[in-house]
């Protein structure tokens, strides 16, 4: 039998995010501060080191020293990710608005497809928006209905460990906190570049309700 | 009076159930549609004092009186009204102790019982109004102000419940028990009344409001964050159709790289399948038997199916031998024709001693007869002549056939 340890090390060598909706008892295990030394010290033996992100809510494998090897790995995963952005946050507004609560997706939220595809076809503008969404790169769908569309989308984020789907027979779908990486990512790239995004949303509603 | 009192109580209460349709539907609606309605029903209410009608032109409307007993009898979360004037309550049962002692004083007794009944419905109203006030702000909370939809409205709300919550217990603070135990002196029933129950319930009530408000807090807190959020992705997008060029500089070039971009590519590729460990078998056999393969196992090269060239000769032996058979009934038919006698096919066979088995003969004498048209048929008479077979009903044996000319 492999420890909860072993486990969670193997998850984290994978590649694997883990947080409190993908693996609660490994992010329970992590929050430890005792446990998290000794995955710490196995992860430095292989170059890696334990990270966290979104104010511990994410946990994954970093590198611990950085070579031109290692460089190259993250440059290619940091293209993968500034590419994916644009694709992603569209998504994560098209679904606020169209679940009508006008609160964002965070980790833990749950998804029904059914009730979000009944909104999208009942409203025009949002069966566009989809239709646009999908058809970039990242969600890679070729299909003309919104049934085909919404689905490849759900089926992409949850390949790309954005979404979980607890019930293999049901359609609903629930935000890991790789989706809090994401805030975090944009956060990060507002903060550095001063981009100052926030004030630009708020500015944008201003004259929108002056006109 | 009293008798009147309650029968007209008992007319009010009833005019609500027999109206209850119409008044749920007014609560939930605010106005009442008077087309729906007759306008005796409604004229009734209004005398009541059930409906009333602010303005003129205004539509008609519940009473706040029943509207509150509603809100409050349903503990619907719409109520968002809290009666914080607890300054005038305690005044009223300051002046109510009063008359209360002075009675008591004069010996009237029974003015005193009246003064120390009314005294006390209004502290348990005191206390029932608190808690109240308590129970509405907690299922606002509870809800997560449920009932507006926008996060921008549900902050708004936050905020009203926050500004109620101070205005509660600056209300509070005018509980001034030193004064009221001076007031119920040393009289058992206005102590009870006075410090016990309004301090049991003063002390309740602080106690979750302060709960209440570090839950205000948090939820705002909460709120604002999502609120952050979602101008962060609206930002984010503006920023782009403004400047669809921009890419963000390669953080990973940086000599340090922030930790959020720093992420290790996976290393653990599956295991490979030891097959000498004893206590793998049991699973590994289980493995094998789920495999599904078809089974196409590619067979040597058998030379008796490979590809032959085949030699298609004249079978011309058999012929002959069917030949002379039909040459020999063609005989026998032209002999019944020539002597124009019966003959039976048995004795031509004799006559000539033929050479082909009986049986065979037989049938192909039969088969030549049926072979000839219908025409010629017709100039032939034949019969089978022979017996039933004795175990097998239904079967005839021909042991010979006789033809002759009709």
């Amino acid at each position: 039998m492999i420890s909860e340890q072993g486990r969670i090390l193997e998850s984290l060598l994978s590649g694997a995010f883990i947080c409190q909706i993908s693996d609660e008892d490994g992010w329970r295990f992590l929050k430890t501060s005792g446990n998290s030394d000794k995955i710490e010290a196995q992860l430095n033996m292989l170059n890696r080191t334990l990270a966290s992100a979104a104010e511990g809510e994410v946990y994954y494998a970093a590198y611990q020293t950085l070579g031109d090897n290692e460089r190259k790995v993250l440059t290619g995963q940091f293209q993968d990710i500034s590419s994916h952005l644009v694709p992603l946050v569209e998504w994560l507004l098209l679904v606020q608005q169209a679940s009508g609560t006008d609160v964002p997706v965070t980790q833990g939220t749950a998804l029904r497809l059914a009730e979000i595809q009944l909104t999208i076809e009942d409203t025009p503008a949002f069966a566009e928006q989809l239709a646009k969404i999908s058809h970039y790169k990242l969600f890679g769908s070729t299909s003309v209905s919104v049934d085909g569309q919404i689905k490849q989308v759900f089926k992409r984020l949850t390949d790309l460990g954005y979404m979980l789907r607890p019930n293999q027979d049901k359609q609903i779908f629930i935000a890991t906190g790789k989706v809090e990486y994401l805030y975090e990512v944009i956060k990060f790239i507002d903060e550095t570049e001063s981009l100052s995004l926030s004030e630009q949303a708020d500015s944008a509603v201003q004259q929108g309700s002056l006109i | 009076m009293n008798q009147n009192l309650h029968q007209a109580g008992v007319k009010l209460l009833n005019a609500l159930s027999r109206h209850a349709d119409l008044l749920m539907q007014v609560y939930l609606s605010g106005t009442v549609d008077e087309t729906k309605f007759s306008p005796k029903v409604i004229d009734s209410l209004v005398q009541m004092g059930i409906l009333w009608r602010p303005d003129a032109d205004a539509d008609l409307r519940l009473k706040n009186v029943v509207r509150q007993l509603l809100e409050g009898s349903l503990h619907d979360e719409r109520n968002r009204q809290i009666d914080a004037n607890i300054g005038s309550a305690l005044k009223g049962l300051k002046t109510l102790a009063d008359h209360y002692k002075e009675a008591l004083q004069h010996q009237r007794f029974t003015e005193a019982n009246a003064h120390l009944s009314d005294l006390t419905e209004h502290v348990y109203a005191l206390t029932e109004s608190l808690e109240n006030n308590v129970r509405v702000l907690f299922s606002r909370i509870n809800n997560e102000f449920g009932y507006v939809s926008s996060i921008d409205a549900k902050i708004r709300e936050n905020q009203l419940a926050q500004s109620q919550v101070s205005e509660l217990l600056g209300e509070l603070e005018m509980f001034q028990f030193d004064e009221l135990s001076e007031i119920a002196a040393s009289n058992r029933e206005l102590r009870h009344l006075l410090v016990v129950t309004l301090q049991h319930s003063f002390s309740r009530v602080t106690q979750e409001l302060s709960i209440v408000q570090a839950r205000l807090l948090s939820l705002l807190g909460r709120f604002r964050e999502l609120r952050g959020r979602t101008r962060l992705l609206k930002g984010f997008l503006l920023h782009m159709e403004h400047s669809p060029s921009f890419v963000p500089v390669n953080y990973c070039g940086l000599t340090q790289v922030p930790m959020l971009f720093n992420q290790a590519e996976a290393v653990i590729k599956p295991a490979a399948v030891d097959v000498t460990r004893v206590e793998h078998e049991q699973v590994l056999q289980q493995l094998v038997s789920a495999i599904k393969t078809l089974n196409r196992p590619q067979k040597a090269y058998q030379p008796e199916r490979a590809a032959h060239q085949i030699h298609v000769e004249k079978q011309s032996e058999v012929e002959f031998a069917e030949d002379k058979l039909k040459k020999a009934v063609e005989g026998y038919f032209c002999q019944v024709i020539d002597t124009g006698e019966r003959l039976t096919a048995l004795d031509y066979y004799q006559q000539h001693q033929l050479e082909f088995d009986t049986e065979a003969w037989l049938y192909q004498v039969i088969g030549g007869y049926q072979g000839l048209t219908s025409e010629e048929q017709s100039y032939f008479a034949i019969e089978q002549s022979g017996e039933l077979h004795p175990v097998y009903n239904g079967n005839f044996i021909i042991r010979d056939v006789e033809l002759g000319l009709r």
